[in-house]
């Protein structure tokens, strides 16, 4: 296991159903993504990134295989840790297809919650939220609500968040999918900035073509296997 | 670290509270239930306080006079003198009847008693108009209730009644005004009868009924005797049944009001019962409402315990504020009731702790929508 390595897959196993009923999704599926790496992960609807993705955040346990977050082996055919959502609050970051912020909460609330849930002082929690509201210029929304901000401004929100608790491993499901093409690529540009300077690995599920150029590596999922592909053309860095 | 439960009812105040307000009214109401039992004990124990009297003579083998009929000779106030003990007696009827009014007639329960005599039902401290009934005849006390103003004339039986007084806060047992009219006017009233009755009588050759009747010989016993001691006496020697002051209490709550006191407190049960599920409902709803946010929060790895607490302090200050509103509601309306009803800040206190145990009971619905929250649900959109 290399010490850059943020993503390590072997021989991953995922069936739903027994029997006759039995679907299989992911069949030994075998990769590498490291730190600092943004991989796009496409496949055509129902074949398997969702689920791909939530094996890898520890939230659906796979039916084999082997699973490393950085140094640390969490899945051996079985998950070695007994509270998963531990791994997920400490290594990893969730950005979603719409922003999901908590309503109820305000943007240094919604950016320290979670921080705060891993014993980081109040304090450091702010300031942390506040270098990253900076970073994303929206600092001066820390304290306004959700519901008053725009849908792009909302989604920089969801991207300081899943970077608060400082993750190894950021997963964005579809997160340019409610975006025009401009926002999208400045949202990729930024994930990619992000994932430069922060060294995190970034696995984004994405349908849209017209961003992929930013990517660093193209993962497909092609008859339940991984296969990854060298762009067509010039890639944008 | 942040209050969950409270940033969301920040959030939401406007439809917390009133929610909270629609709950409270309910257990309003549910205060208002116990106010009105409690009012009832006050009820049937205002008589008895008044007339003070230590021992309740009243016809053989009868509870009488308020849970059964009762009828003894008024002589017999003279008599139970020779029981050794006795210090003053006398006779009392009680008796329903209405009073007429415009509008609509008025029922209340007549105390007669001898206005020369000892003891006296009329609670000086009740008075708050006019004066005791002076004369044996045509005069009348009223309570403030009935609605009727000093010197105004009431019919009764052949006979039109002057008001006298008035008092505050004079009621029977069942809650009914009390009015108060000489011992001869009761007689009248109760034992009389119409001229066309008594000549249907005479050609029965039914004797007419005695006027001398009453329905109790009260009697206060001297200093330094036994109260039950002298009560035994009187029972081996008259043949009458007698009730201390004691037992007649316990005779009015257990045989008059018991019955009441259970159907209230099985529609206060009810009510309570309702309540949780209502606070079980609103909290099952508000819990769906968040489930997006919930599954999120499990999918960035917060803990059940961190979203279980903001589910239980959310039911929790529910109750609370509707405990504060149900207070404030009761507090409002209780006085508009026709009967009387006493709000005592024990049982508000009794309530607050059941209300918290239902809340805490009703929080559970929403703490099992939590907990089965899939964390995966929100990916994918």
């Amino acid at each position: 296991m290399q010490k850059d390595t943020a993503i390590k897959v072997q021989n991953l196993v995922k069936n739903f159903g027994k029997g006759e009923n039995l679907v299989k999704v992911i069949e030994n599926a075998s990769f590498e993504i490291k730190k600092g790496e943004l991989v796009a992960l496409i496949a055509p609807s129902g074949a398997g990134k969702t689920t791909l993705l939530m094996m890898i955040g520890c939230v659906q346990e796979p039916t084999s295989g082997e699973i490393w977050l950085g140094e640390e082996k969490v899945y051996d055919n079985k998950w070695t840790a007994k509270d998963t959502r531990a791994i997920r609050r400490e290594k990893i970051g969730f950005i979603f297809q719409a922003h999901y912020l908590i309503p109820f909460l305000n943007i240094m609330e919604n950016i320290t919650l979670l921080p705060q849930t891993n014993k980081v002082s109040e304090k450091a929690a702010k300031q942390k939220a506040t270098e990253l509201l900076e970073y994303l210029d929206i600092a001066d929304k820390a304290y306004a609500m959700p519901s008053q901000l725009s849908g792009g401004q909302n989604q920089r929100v969801a991207i300081a968040r899943a970077l608060a608790n400082n993750p190894q491993i950021i997963l964005a499901d579809e997160p340019t999918a409610a975006l025009d093409a401009q926002r999208s690529i400045s949202v990729i540009q930024m994930l990619k900035k992000i994932a430069l300077e922060q060294n995190v690995a970034i696995i984004t599920v994405t349908h849209d073509e017209r961003i992929l150029p930013y990517f660093d590596k193209i993962m497909k999922i092609e008859n339940r296997s991984i296969v990854f592909h060298e762009l067509e053309g010039e890639k944008i860095v | 670290m942040i209050d969950l439960a409270k940033r969301d009812i920040e959030h939401t105040l406007g439809k917390f509270i009133v929610t909270a307000m629609g709950v409270g009214m309910l257990l309003g109401i549910v205060l208002i239930m116990i106010g009105v039992y409690r009012g009832m004990m006050v009820d049937a124990e205002i008589l008895l306080d008044d007339i003070s009297a230590d021992l309740w003579i009243v016809q053989e083998n009868t509870l009488g006079p308020f849970a059964e009929s009762s009828r003894v000779h008024e002589d017999l106030k003279n008599i139970i003198y020779v029981v050794a003990g006795i210090d003053k007696s006398e006779a009392m009827t009680f008796q329903n009847i209405q009073l007429p009014r415009p509008e609509k007639p008025v029922r209340v329960v007549a105390v007669g008693y001898d206005i020369y005599g000892a003891i006296n039902p009329i609670n000086p401290k009740r008075l708050v108009a006019g004066r005791e009934l002076k004369n044996d005849h045509y005069e009348i006390v009223v309570t403030d209730k009935t609605g009727f103003k000093l010197d105004e004339k009431i019919k009764l039986g052949r006979n039109f009644y002057t008001v006298v007084g008035i008092t505050h806060s004079t009621v029977s047992n069942g809650g009914d005004p009390l009015v108060y009219i000489s011992l001869k006017d009761a007689q009248d009233l109760q034992f009389s009868y119409s001229n066309k009755e008594i000549q249907n009588n005479v050609a029965r050759g039914v004797q007419n009924a005695e006027t001398f009747m009453v329905n109790v010989i009260v009697a206060r016993v001297k200093s330094g005797y036994n109260v039950d001691e002298v009560a035994s006496d009187i029972r081996k020697w008259q043949h009458k049944s007698v009730y201390t002051a004691e037992q007649q209490k316990e005779i009015l709550t257990k045989n008059v009001v018991e019955k009441s006191a259970k159907q209230i407190g099985l529609f206060t049960t009810i009510l309570v019962i309702v309540s949780t599920i209502i606070i079980a409902l609103i909290i099952y709803t508000m819990t769906l409402e968040k489930m997006k946010e919930i599954s999120i929060m499990k999918l960035m790895g917060l803990p059940n315990s961190l979203i279980i607490s903001m589910i239980v302090k959310e039911t929790l200050l529910l109750g609370v504020f509707a405990f504060i509103f149900g207070n404030i509601f009761s507090h409002l309306v209780y006085d508009k009731f026709p009967k009387r009803i006493v709000l005592e800040i024990p049982d508000a206190w009794g309530l607050f702790g059941v209300i918290i145990i239902a809340s805490i009971l009703a929080s559970f619905v929403g703490v099992k929508k939590v907990i089965s929250a899939d964390p995966a649900s929100a990916i994918g959109g």
